[in-house]
């Protein structure tokens, strides 16, 4: 009976988390229907190409025509990530990382060396995630990240922060892809065209990375297109659309088209909320390490143990060149609360 | 019947923290978020720092626990909302925590109930507190297992 009791706790919880993840917090709205490419494209530059194409090379905005999406946003409902690449045999709910004791790959959405790739990472459980060390998501992921970002758009240049890891993307409008650098980048390397108040992205160039925490991998082939407006829903509510389509050869048989909505936070603006630098090396004192079982896992520091940080404090272990007990090195002067 | 009203209780609070509550950059894989514990002491720190904040307290046998939470802007989305100057050093808190499995000092966040007994609710996935928790300080348990065990 007690364990029946816990498999109705643990669906309902599923159920609760699978809900809120194609939904997160903020106006429940309908999901934009998905807008397919107008043809099928063999590459991501293909298809840019055809819309840079047949727009006339798009809308050339000054500073006071370009689109302001100023303000706070945060990531709201998607029909990305493990929705894309698992099913359940039994209609029972999947977790927000893939979890689910029913829970299976999809078959023929991902190239068998990927599937197989998949299906290690779940094995070994989702007790691991990347950004422990405190790398930027990139994309896409950045596209699923929680918490808060800003979307600043000039005639030239978009520059869209996430708080999450300093994960900035910079968009360059009406420009050419350039690395000089001979290496790809969390972010990629995007360009865009407006057509009015709809921008047109194109990034490559992108590190291998993943949809979310317990989802398939990308590889460093992974491309996209992204289209971005602005919308007004009928009760007055602003939010940010991107129809994107997701390109891999490597690791997906096919393009992928979803969508991704994002909701202005008013509410954290009215709090006096402003973005700060994502201090994790400096006060973060999570690390990975290895379970018995040799897993990748999680671990927490303590004050006094080895490597440990001190956020806010005067950290003994960030200026070893400076004499100890030098006044006015605390991170915070407001409280002298030192934990060492 | 009790269960589908506790599953439903749950269900509303996580719909009104967010899916936010339930993420971060790393997973929770160190904390027991079976468990529950309830803990007074007085702060040492409180960190409102992304991507995590913390709070630092001292018991009164000495001991400094050290309890992570979630990001700042998910904290201040909460109700009450909490900010860098909502907990000051030397303030004397419980709290409610998930703790490490390795029994060290430390944990997860659950509640935060001040000296007037408001409840605050700074935590992530690392620790989902039963929303019982008031009817069950008022009763004077210091553990899930221990309310749920005399009832």
């Amino acid at each position: 009976m007690k364990n029946m009791v816990n498999k109705l706790v643990h669906a309902a919880i599923m159920l609760l988390f699978s809900t809120l993840l194609q939904a997160q917090p903020g106006p429940r709205a309908q999901l934009p229907d998905v807008v397919p490419p107008p043809q099928r494209f063999a590459t991501s530059t293909g298809h840019y190409e055809y819309l840079y194409n047949s727009h006339n090379g798009g809308t050339s905005h000054s500073y006071d025509s370009v689109p302001k999406w100023e303000g706070l946003w945060s990531a709201q409902g998607n029909n990305s990530g493990n929705q894309l690449f698992l099913e359940s045999l039994d209609g029972s709910p999947i977790g927000p990382f893939g979890e689910g004791e029913n829970v299976v790959i999809k078959e023929g959405v991902l190239t068998p060396e990927y599937e197989a790739a998949f299906q290690y990472r779940r094995d070994l459980g989702v007790d691991y995630d990347r950004l422990t060390s405190c790398e930027p998501a990139g994309m896409p992921r950045w596209l699923l990240e929680p918490y808060v970002r800003e979307f600043i758009n000039t005639p030239s240049q978009s520059w869209w922060t996430n708080d999450l890891g300093n994960d900035t993307r910079r968009i360059y409008i009406n420009q050419e892809h350039k690395n000089i650098d001979g290496t790809h980048y969390a972010a990629g390397d995007s360009i865009g065209f407006w057509v009015d108040d709809m921008l047109i992205v194109h990034t490559v160039d992108i590190y291998p990375s993943d949809y979310f925490r317990g989802t398939p991998p990308t590889s460093n082939q992974f491309e996209t297109v992204e289209v971005w407006r602005m919308e007004t829903l009928n009760n007055g509510t602003k939010r940010l659309v991107n129809n994107v389509t997701f390109y891999d050869e490597l690791s997906l048989v096919e393009p992928i088209t979803v969508v991704y909505t994002f909701w202005p936070r008013q509410d954290l603006q009215a709090l006096g909320f402003r973005m700060r630098y994502w201090e994790c090396a400096q006060n973060d004192n999570t690390y990975l390490t290895f379970d018995d079982e040799g897993r990748p896992s999680t671990q927490y520091r303590l004050p006094g143990e080895d490597g440990y940080v001190d956020p806010r404090g005067n950290d003994r272990l960030r200026n070893p060149d400076l004499p100890a007990g030098l006044v006015g090195q605390e991170k915070s002067p407001i409280f002298n609360d030192d934990v060492q | 019947m009790k269960t589908t009203i506790k599953i439903l209780t749950v269900a509303a609070f996580l719909m009104t923290t967010g899916l936010e509550s339930a993420m971060a950059h790393h997973s929770f894989a160190m904390f027991d978020r079976s468990r529950e514990e309830f803990l007074t002491g007085t702060i040492r720190r409180w960190a409102f720092n992304s991507p995590h904040i913390a709070l630092y307290m001292e018991t009164e046998d000495g001991t400094l626990y050290s309890l992570e939470g979630a990001a700042p802007p998910s904290v201040m989305s909460r109700s009450p909302s909490m900010n860098g100057f909502t907990f000051q050093p030397g303030q004397t808190v419980s709290v409610v925590y998930c703790p490490l499995h390795d029994g060290r000092p430390g944990g997860a966040l659950g509640y935060i109930i001040d000296a007037q007994g408001t409840f605050y609710s700074p935590n992530d996935g690392g620790c989902g507190p039963s929303p019982d928790w008031e009817e069950w300080v008022k009763q004077g348990y210091t553990s899930r297992a221990e309310a749920e065990a005399a009832q």
